[in-house]
């Protein structure tokens, strides 16, 4: 009986180990996400995330300059320079090098390998070469030469540069910023109104069959959307709406209002009877009640919903693509946007992960200056 | 609701600045295009202030590639033709035709999907004299017009499909500057090439470099290797039979061409990696084994399309080349080729989407695309130099001269099993859980 009041368990360690376990176990798949969003497509493929943060050793395949280079020494034909150099690459120290994909650490640094066409080849610690012949180079590309170099870490910010800047201003980025924002912001704040004065309703105003009519919204909770894609499309045609921002914000709205209710009725059947009472003898109207008392209170559940329905509407691909992207391509939102630069065949994973980071930057700020309200509206309605 | 109608309206503003980038790729009358085409085309046809939607499967690059023949088709008509492309088109484009807001043209990745929408009357048959057109001017003209033709609500047969952007299938990617290394020729025999494989186990490399993996599409590369084995292996006509079912999918003939699949990849020293653990591999990646150092493998059986998925830096032809996947010197079945292919159909029709299917038929349209990468056509009237490189020139060249074309037997069968039970049925064989004839008789169980 020690730890019941005013004493701290001795578990509270455990407690917290635990917790920062979990906290890291739940964030390493976004830190991987994170750092394979600096890396180049070659880097992603050729190894994992968590070694591109240290020196690895590698075997590259590098070429010398091309034969048109060489310059004649006396007798003798030489092409020189420095193998990163012609490559492009951050200059490294090399371990070993080889002239043959058979075996590519055949020579240490220094040494001078025989080349199969012809010529020798000296490969120094640094990356400078110097190829000799007695004939002159002939063919129009480099000698191959592989070596064996430790690799620093290296990231860019190539990825970024392409999914915020890539195309014009017709279908970038920066476009379907906007769009997505003209979808989600009436998609969050037209169900919240309706459902507002509907779950009032269902809460405080007596009627014969509220019971019934709530049990029925509830159950529509579990009616997958996908059921009504294609009856909501063609009304939407039928009576000309046909597709276009009405059409995505009214089938938001209704794919929403089942929660909506549900979850701000709860909330509002919780408030305390009494206050409402008192309105109601001092001649209060149900509206006055509704915009006075209980709209106030019940702030941390509207809040919570708009961030649920925020979070979802943002991050819509489905409902986006059948009411309102059409085929003339004058609307797109941000989701395929993204999916349009994963390419025909999907698996650009750079970019998908770069993607990701650019598509939660809103999100995230949405949830941390409302987060305070998701915990208490997430409440709502379990306990009292 | 001001703050939404401003937003709208600065994308609208986005929008009318956007339109007036688009630049023609090629100034008209330059590159070695036939313009005569063009501007005939451009003379006869004026479409000024019609529109014409364009819903197809390519993304990024290869919409890019698409919208700059798009652009010339605008040029010459004045009309307002867009292209919109989806990754999820097989879905979408059966809740837009239900629905009734399908665009003009739908670019079909596959005939399947066609045929099913034809069958429910979402199709307009396309003009009458095409189906004669293309079989005249098309290698393999009758094949293209057996594909994109497809029964009616009806049940009658209409010309509906017209093939535009083909992908050869049997072909082997490889490193020139590796075969020079150790002293291989590129095989031109089945012969030659089992025994090339061979020669590379005893010199301590590993011939193939095989994935299978594409998400929720594993297994289709291990289904392409089965129709070239049967290609090779069987006359043509015995592939159609074992398409149409024909030839139940468990006869013995096709039991002994997975199992031939089975011994190309399914030995420890053929394959990169574990053989049994070919469907972990991702398709995309399969091929980079072929560039690492020292390489992986040697070699990689894959469609035309797979250069897009090479290392940025590699030049094709010259670090990185192809070979025909070369058919048995002992069975006298010519030189067949395995190929897929996307085809327009008119899903909504208007006078622009008849004229845009009439501006296909010009030569200059197919050049325009093969001037970038990743295109080829049958057309034979179209000017092969247009191609970007000798690579696609030379992919171009099997395709206009294969003694024996046939389509992808996956995409041609029903969906419950070409893109259902083959796929995993192969996952399961090249996973060594299941062997060839149980496969295939689940396979065959499977069919509808």
């Amino acid at each position: 009986m020690d730890n019941i009041a005013g004493k701290k368990s001795s578990l509270t360690w455990a407690v917290h180990l635990s917790v920062a376990a979990l906290v890291i176990i739940w964030l390493i798949p976004t830190l991987g996400l994170l750092v394979s969003s600096f890396r180049t497509v070659e880097q992603i493929s050729a190894s994992g995330w968590w070694r591109a943060l240290f020196p690895a050793e590698q075997n590259l395949t590098l070429r010398t300059a091309p034969p048109e280079t060489q310059v004649q020494e006396g007798g003798v034909f030489v092409i020189e320079g420095n193998l990163f150099a012609v490559a492009g690459e951050t200059p490294t120290q090399i371990s070993a090098f080889g002239i043959s994909a058979r075996e590519v650490s055949a020579f240490a640094p220094g040494d001078t390998a025989e080349l199969r066409r012809g010529g020798q080849i000296t490969v120094a610690t640094n990356g400078d070469y110097r190829l000799t012949n007695t004939e002159a180079f002939d063919g129009d590309r480099g000698a191959r030469v592989f070596v064996t170099a430790t690799v620093p870490p290296d990231f860019t910010l190539d990825n970024y540069d392409y999914v915020l800047f890539s195309g014009d201003a017709r279908d970038g980025m920066g476009r379907a910023f906007l769009s997505t924002l003209t979808v989600t912001i009436p998609a969050t704040v037209i169900p919240i109104l309706i459902a507002a004065f509907a779950a009032y309703a269902l809460a405080w105003m007596e009627f014969p069959g509220r019971a019934l009519l709530i049990a029925f919204i509830v159950a529509l909770l579990v009616v997958p959307l996908q059921l009504a894609l294609i009856p909501l499309l063609s009304l939407h045609n039928a009576i000309g709406i046909g597709k276009g921002y009405l059409g995505v914000w009214l089938a938001h709205t209704g794919f929403g209002m089942p929660l909506a209710i549900y979850l701000l009725r709860n909330y509002m059947a919780g408030l305390p009877r009494d206050i409402i009472e008192n309105a109601r003898v001092d001649g209060a109207t149900d509206f006055q009640i509704f915009t006075r008392i209980i709209l106030p209170l019940s702030f941390p559940a509207l809040a919570s919903f708009a961030i649920f329905q925020f979070l979802w509407t943002w991050n819509d691909l489905l409902v986006a693509m059948v009411f309102l992207i059409d085929a003339t391509g004058e609307t797109t939102v941000m989701t395929r946007q993204i999916v349009e630069l994963l390419g025909t065949r999907g698996g650009n994973w750079e970019i998908l992960a770069t993607a990701a980071f650019v598509s939660i930057a809103v999100p995230l700020l949405v949830f941390f200056t409302m987060q305070r309200y998701l915990v208490r509206g997430l409440l709502a309605g379990s306990v009292k | 609701m001001t703050r939404s109608f401003m937003v709208g309206a600065a994308a609208l503003a986005f929008t009318a600045s956007g339109a007036l980038a688009q630049d023609l790729m090629v100034p008209v009358g330059e590159g070695p295009f036939n313009w005569d085409s063009y501007q005939a085309f451009a003379d006869a046809t004026d479409m000024s202030g019609e529109d014409l939607t364009i819903f197809g499967p390519w993304l990024a690059g290869e919409a890019a590639a698409f919208e700059n023949l798009v652009a010339y088709f605008n040029a010459a008509t004045g009309a307002g033709a867009t292209y919109v492309g989806s990754d999820s088109l097989e879905q979408q484009i059966v809740i837009d035709a239900e629905a009734g807001s399908a665009p003009n043209l739908t670019v079909f990745p596959q005939p399947g999907l066609a045929r099913n929408l034809a069958a429910r009357g979402f199709l307009e048959p396309l003009p009458a004299d095409l189906a004669d057109w293309t079989r005249e001017n098309m290698a393999a003209g009758q094949s293209w017009v057996d594909l994109g033709t497809y029964a009616n609500a009806d049940g009658q047969d209409e010309f509906y499909g017209f093939f535009f952007n083909v992908n050869v299938k049997s072909l082997v990617w490889y490193i020139p500057e590796n075969f020079e290394d150790f002293g291989y020729d590129v095989p031109t025999t089945m012969e030659e090439f089992t025994a090339l494989m061979d020669q590379m186990v005893e010199d301590g490399e590993t011939p193939l470099c095989v994935g299978l993996g594409s998400g929720g599409a594993t297994g289709w590369p291990a289904t392409d290797w089965v129709e070239d084995l049967m290609l090779r292996t069987q006359p043509p006509e015995v592939y159609d039979a074992w398409v149409a079912n024909d030839m139940p999918f468990d006869d013995p003939r096709v039991v002994e061409v997975i199992e031939l699949y089975g011994s190309f990849t399914g030995n420890d020293d053929y394959v990169a990696g574990d053989a049994n653990a070919t469907a972990t591999i991702d398709f995309r990646e399969s091929p980079l084994g072929l560039f690492e150092s020292p390489p992986s493998c040697m070699m990689h059986r894959q469609a035309s399309f797979i250069p897009a998925y090479f290392p940025e830096d590699a030049e094709l032809g010259v670090d990185v080349d192809f070979f025909y996947f070369p058919a048995y010197a002992g069975r006298d079945l010519g030189t067949p080729v395995l190929g897929a292919g996307t085809l327009f159909a008119i899903t909504n029709p208007t006078p622009a989407a008849e004229a845009f299917i009439a501006f296909l038929q010009t030569p200059f349209a197919h050049e325009v695309m093969m001037a970038q990468d990743g295109f080829l056509t049958p057309l034979l009237s179209a000017n092969p130099e247009a191609y970007a490189n000798d690579t696609q020139r030379g992919l171009g060249e099997i395709l206009t001269s294969a003694t024996t074309f046939r389509f992808d037997a996956s995409d041609l069968m029903p969906g419950a099993v070409g893109a259902g039970s083959f796929w995993t049925g192969m996952v399961d064989f090249s996973s060594g859980t299941k062997d060839a004839a149980t496969v295939a008789s689940e396979i065959q169980a499977s069919w509808p």
